[in-house]
């Protein structure tokens, strides 16, 4: 079975949900539910247990469709990602019944899977065009989930906003990718390499086109200056969304975005030190607009959201870093592996707020005064993913920071370590207040009843936290995972 | 070589794993504890009776081991069991037991019982340890462990001031003798490598390490001399002689059966049985040093007694007379002599001190003899057994064991070779020691009594009458282990055989002896009958006859010769002098040297500081300020509307463009 069967598989079953949601109305939501979760499970092992060789793929396929290291690592994160949302989406959907039309929800449950299916196209994308496409497929879903819970207004506000500020970053890649047809006449990433390091191109025109480029991924990645819409955005929509929001659709970007600066920044590249140039500055910003505004957040969820910001600008500047290959990682290795530690701590992060919200809690910081007595357990895993997320060592947020600074050592950015020291230490401030909240004692007129929530959430909540502690001190397997062939090849020779 | 010595150290253990249980019982666990303490003691005792057939005939047996290595050598220890030892061992199992026994009805009013029997479980084993130990290091090591008991039981009504302070005198008077003591383990391991008694011709008391030390010449005397000196300081602490007899007499503070067992018994002979373990070590020079000391303090300690009203401070003199006895005999040669009074002290010693424990229960707490008066009638037992006693320690001819031992020492005494000083100074010690004893008995048990009225004294129970019935037995009994005509005792510890010969009492010396001793006790008895007995005090306060007849040697008596305040104004006074001279010095010098130190660091830290709140922390906290200040706008910025957010978006791009475009198109970045 090739990769390619598996993802069409999961899009033909987003449909066919979406198509039973709609004609029979009488199924539950916990049918569907299954249904999807149990679809997507089903293409995960068919995933681990497939050929994932390109010469496995249809001859159409393998036109558009590449199987390297980093998109075999990314398909697998997206469908992982997708489990765990819909597990988030069913664990949620008391709270969900609440906010949607009838209490109905089927659409969240089946647009996840076409999501997947998008991102797992977008992994192995070999030109802009099955980009622009793929990317479309999982912004448009977005847009459709991001407003689902419709009868919240500010749900209703954030995808308007979502949906505005879309299809204008979506407009604006459009003109990149046109701007960079036109100065390299080429779409596929192999042909855009190939003619930024002839030097036969127009080199204003090939900037140009990047920054537009820049600016259209950089909305999909929470990119300063354009993370405009994500604390708001986030706070407004669902939990489940937020985190597809979080993880996922950065995920996909940053496939993106790897493959565009792997090709403008091949070696011998005419724009490569500009491209490096602006990546540094947009990644060092976007790390001080992302952690600098937490620090004033009341509300874990739109916190969350900044913080988010800053790990989008973690990410660029590890994209940034092209020229060492430490840990046996390249730039776009510890991007993936970035990401891979922030998917459960984030998710956790996410879930734990989810349990607050099922509970009638609020999300505010001051609502997890004294949860260490109400819940030791949720405290516990929490504590793990807030630290984990801050960076402390022994958990899986730590490693990923690691990487990045020490790539930036290697390049002696001194301004850029100097902003990306303020936004970790700021992490640390921001995110220990919600521990430093969960363990003090909390006021006299608060609920302390102890908080109970389902075998279902507990199990993902303990899971997580394992993961995290074990990527904190064991990273190797995963390191392993995305050690860029060719260096691997050369350490079997030697 | 598997053998019996091998496992001799189970007789120490045992009642330290009873210490070391009891320690860790509940407080309110005293039945446990009085238990565990008496059982282990008596087991301590069986073992000891086997031990003493092993070694009846004569002979030595020992099983030396390594304790740990160092470097190339070895730190060795051992067990020994000869006559000496194995004497030691009954005596102090047997009336340790005894006074165990007698504690549990002396102190069952006491709320901290189980402390007392934890402590004294553990002067048991350390005493026992001491005995078998065939190594000076670990018989010091022992040796220490003593003295703390005896610290912690002498103040063990630390409550009382006066406890308090007796037993810190008793700790550092001793601790002045074991200085000389661990100065002479010390210079002996240098000269001759090992500390152990017998090691197969190896140990220091065996000929060839003696012969090796008597050679050594340090300033005109030999090494053997001036170790055994030194040895007999620590002896001297331990065993109150005089000069450092001061201790001993306040050690009374602690409860009674402490006093029977530790102060007149067993631990205050240790030093004695140091100068008995050692004596192939002493010289004639160092042994002459030790007759001197011992008669010195025969005569001093027992003029003493005759001036005081308390009844344990009397038998306390009369301990430190009794111990310098045996140095006497000790330094005039007669090993056995002086070992076999140890040995009968130890009892006789023993009984009357529970005796006087028992008088004191009875007469309500009351010490003063002067308070006492006409117990032998209600108090029918103890006056029996104390009149045992009573007479075993003054001497009474022929049937009572005291007689016999100090027959033996006078004995030594009169046919060394030396001075005959020693022996006229235990004579006249033996005629004192019948003069106080006398009054002692007068005024406790004759005349009326004179104590409160309302509290008339009574018998005291049978748990502690017991062991004065059982300990008086023993001090006529003991006696005839030692008589001149089968002098058993004292030729096996001194390891030559005997024979029974009823003609040996009738040698002229001998039987001269035995009439001068008798007339030195008849003078005794008499001028204590004259004085004390046929004026029996009235009242408590009436002035005492002695003081009458003798007014100006009373007063110097009843003050115990101002040994105390001798020490008071000159040593007390000499290093409290220095300690004050030092605290000027330290004060003057090194205060101002410190003081100046730390106004310099201070004054650096002050630099220090203003560096960090001005520079460092004023700076810090400016960043974070404007820090926050721009969190706090970016945060605002986005929670502006839809227009503002595209017009910022758009705003964003033209920037990125001016800069791709224009800056890095004139190759700004390269």
């Amino acid at each position: 079975m090739s990769v390619f069967t598996i993802e069409a598989f999961l899009a033909l079953a987003g449909m066919v949900l979406l198509l039973v949601e709609a004609f029979f109305p009488k199924i539950s939501l916990k049918t569907l539910g299954t249904a999807a979760i149990g679809s997507a499970v089903v293409a995960f092992f068919l995933y681990l247990g497939c050929n994932k060789d390109t010469s496995a793929l249809p001859g159409f396929v393998a036109a558009w469709h590449q199987l390297d290291t980093l998109a075999i690592f990314y398909k697998g994160f997206a469908l992982v990602t997708t489990i765990l949302v819909l597990w988030l989406l069913l664990i949620c959907s008391p709270y969900l019944k609440r906010f949607t039309v009838d209490g109905k929800f089927g659409e969240m449950l089946a647009l996840p899977l076409i999501v997947c299916a998008g991102m797992m196209w977008m992994a192995s994308a070999k030109d802009l065009v099955t980009v622009f496409v793929s990317l479309e497929l999982v912004t448009v879903s977005f847009y459709v989930l991001v407003a689902a819970t419709r009868k919240s207004v500010i749900s209703l506000e954030a995808g308007v906003k979502y949906l505005i500020l879309g299809a204008l970053s979506t407009g604006i890649l459009v003109f990149g990718i046109a701007w960079i047809y036109g100065a390299t006449g080429s779409l596929s990433f192999e042909g855009i390499a190939a003619a930024c390091a002839n030097g036969g191109s127009n080199k204003t025109a090939l900037l140009f086109a990047t920054a537009f480029l820049l600016a259209g991924m950089g909305f999909k990645v929470a990119m300063a200056p354009f993370q405009m819409w994500v604390p708001d955005v986030y706070q407004g929509t669902s939990i489940p969304v937020t985190t597809f929001l979080s993880v996922g659709s950065k995920a996909a970007g940053f496939i993106v975005l790897t493959r565009l600066i792997d090709a403008l920044t091949v070696h011998g590249s005419l724009i490569r030190d500009e491209v490096i140039l602006m990546l540094v500055g947009l990644g060092a910003i976007t790390v001080l607009v992302g952690s600098l505004p937490a620090i004033f957040q009341t509300s874990v969820k739109r916190m969350l959201a900044y913080s988010s910001i800053s790990h989008a600008g973690f990410l660029v500047l590890a994209l940034a870093s092209r020229d060492s290959v430490r840990f046996d990682l390249s730039a776009g290795g510890i991007v993936a592996f970035y990401l891979a530690t922030y998917l459960p701590m984030t998710v956790l992060g996410f879930l734990g707020i989810a349990i607050m919200r099922i509970q009638g809690q609020g999300e505010e910081i001051q609502d997890f005064t004294g949860l260490a007595k109400r819940s030791p357990l949720l405290a516990t895993m929490l504590t793990i993913a807030f630290a984990s997320l801050a960076g402390l060592p022994l958990t899986a947020g730590f490693l990923g920071k690691m990487f990045v600074f020490v790539g930036m050592v290697d390049q002696g950015w001194w301004v850029a370590i100097g902003c990306a020291v303020i936004g970790a230490a700021a992490g640390f401030y921001y995110y220990f207040r919600i521990i430093l909240a969960m363990f003090s004692p909390a006021p006299a007129n608060a609920v302390s009843s102890s908080l109970q929530f389902g075998l279902s959430a507990r199990v993902l909540c303990v899971a997580l936290g394992i993961v995290i502690l074990v990527l904190g001190v064991y990273p190797r397997p995963l390191q392993k995972l995305l050690a860029p062939a060719p260096v691997a090849a050369q350490h079997a020779v030697k | 070589m598997s053998s019996f010595v091998q496992y001799l150290w189970l007789i120490p253990l045992l009642p330290l794993v009873a210490a070391g249980i009891n320690a860790v019982l509940p407080t309110d666990a005293r039945r446990a504890a009085m238990g565990l303490t008496i059982a282990t003691m008596a087991a301590s005792f069986l073992i000891s009776v086997v031990a003493f057939f092993k070694v009846a005939d004569g002979g030595r047996l020992c099983h030396n081991f390594d304790w740990f290595s160092l470097g190339g050598g070895h730190v060795r220890l051992g067990w020994l069991l000869d006559p000496l030892s194995a004497a030691m061992l009954m005596m102090v199992t047997f009336v340790g037991t005894c006074i165990f026994v007698y504690s549990v009805a002396y102190m069952a009013h006491d709320a901290r019982q189980k402390q007392f029997f934890t402590f004294l479980s553990l002067f048991a084993a350390a005493m026992l340890g001491l005995i078998i130990s065939n190594s000076l290091l670990l018989l010091f090591m022992c040796w220490e462990v003593v003295g703390l008991a005896s610290y912690l039981l002498i103040g063990f009504w630390f409550e009382k001031p006066s406890a308090a302070a007796a037993c810190k005198k008793a700790f550092i008077t001793t601790r002045i003798g074991d200085i000389g003591f661990l100065l002479g383990i010390v210079w002996l391991a240098k000269e001759n490598g090992a500390l152990l008694f017998f090691d197969n011709g190896a140990g220091f008391l065996e000929q060839g390490a003696l012969e090796h030390l008597n050679g050594l010449a340090v300033g005109g005397i030999s090494a053997a001399t001036a170790i055994g000196l030194l040895l007999f300081c620590g002896a001297m602490g331990k065993s109150g002689q005089v000069p450092l007899h001061v201790w001993l007499p306040d050690a009374m503070e602690g409860p009674t059966p402490v006093s029977a067992l530790i102060h007149a018994a067993t631990m205050v002979a240790a030093g004695v049985f140091l100068i008995g373990r050692v004596h192939p070590l002493m010289t004639t020079e160092s042994l002459s040093v030790v007759a001197g000391i011992g008669a010195c303090t025969a005569v001093i300690a027992a003029l003493i007694g005759i001036a005081q009203n308390d009844i344990k401070r009397i038998l306390a003199y009369s301990t430190v007379s009794q111990l310098g006895y045996m140095m006497l005999a000790l330094g005039v040669g007669g090993l056995g002599a002086g070992i076999f009074h140890l040995i009968t002290h130890g009892f006789f010693k023993a009984l009357l001190f529970l005796g006087a424990g028992s008088i004191i229960h009875g007469c309500n707490d009351q010490q003063d003899i002067r308070a006492m008066g006409g117990l032998h009638g209600p108090m029918r037992k103890t006056f029996l057994t104390y009149a045992v006693g009573m007479m075993a320690l003054s001497g009474f001819p022929l049937l009572f064991s005291g007689f016999w031992s100090k027959e033996a020492i006078l004995h030594a005494a009169h046919s060394t070779v030396g001075s005959h000083l020693p022996f006229y100074a235990g004579l006249i010690g033996a005629v004192l020691t019948a003069f106080y004893m006398t009054r002692l008995m007068s005024l406790v048990f004759f005349g009326t009594y004179r104590g409160d009225a309302e509290h008339p004294p009574h018998e005291s129970p049978r748990l502690m009458t017991l062991p004065l019935q059982v300990l008086a037995v023993f001090a006529i009994a003991l006696g005839f282990l030692g008589t001149p005509a089968w002098p058993w005792f004292t030729t096996w510890i001194e390891g030559r055989e005997t024979h029974f010969q009823f003609g040996h009492l009738f040698h002229l010396e001998t039987l001269g002896l035995m009439i001068v001793s008798t007339l030195a006790v008849a003078a005794g008895v008499w001028l204590g009958w004259r004085l004390y007995f046929q004026r029996l005090r009235l009242t408590p306060d009436e002035t005492d006859p002695l003081q009458i007849v003798v007014p100006r040697v009373f007063y110097h008596l009843e003050h115990r010769l101002w040994f105390d305040e001798f020490y008071e104004k000159t040593l007390i006074a000499g290093t409290r002098r220095v300690a004050e001279w030092l605290t000027l010095v330290e004060q003057g010098v090194w205060v101002g040297g410190i003081w100046a130190a730390a106004q310099i660091s201070i004054g650096f830290s002050w630099l220090s500081r203003c560096y960090d709140e001005w520079l460092i922390n004023d700076g810090f906290d400016k960043s974070c300020d404007s820090l926050r200040g721009s969190g706090k706008e970016i945060a605002d910025a986005h929670r502006q509307r839809l227009p503002f957010t595209l017009r910022t978006i758009g705003a964003a791009i033209l920037v990125l463009l001016a800069i791709t475009c224009i800056w890095f198109g004139k190759g700004g970045a390269r």
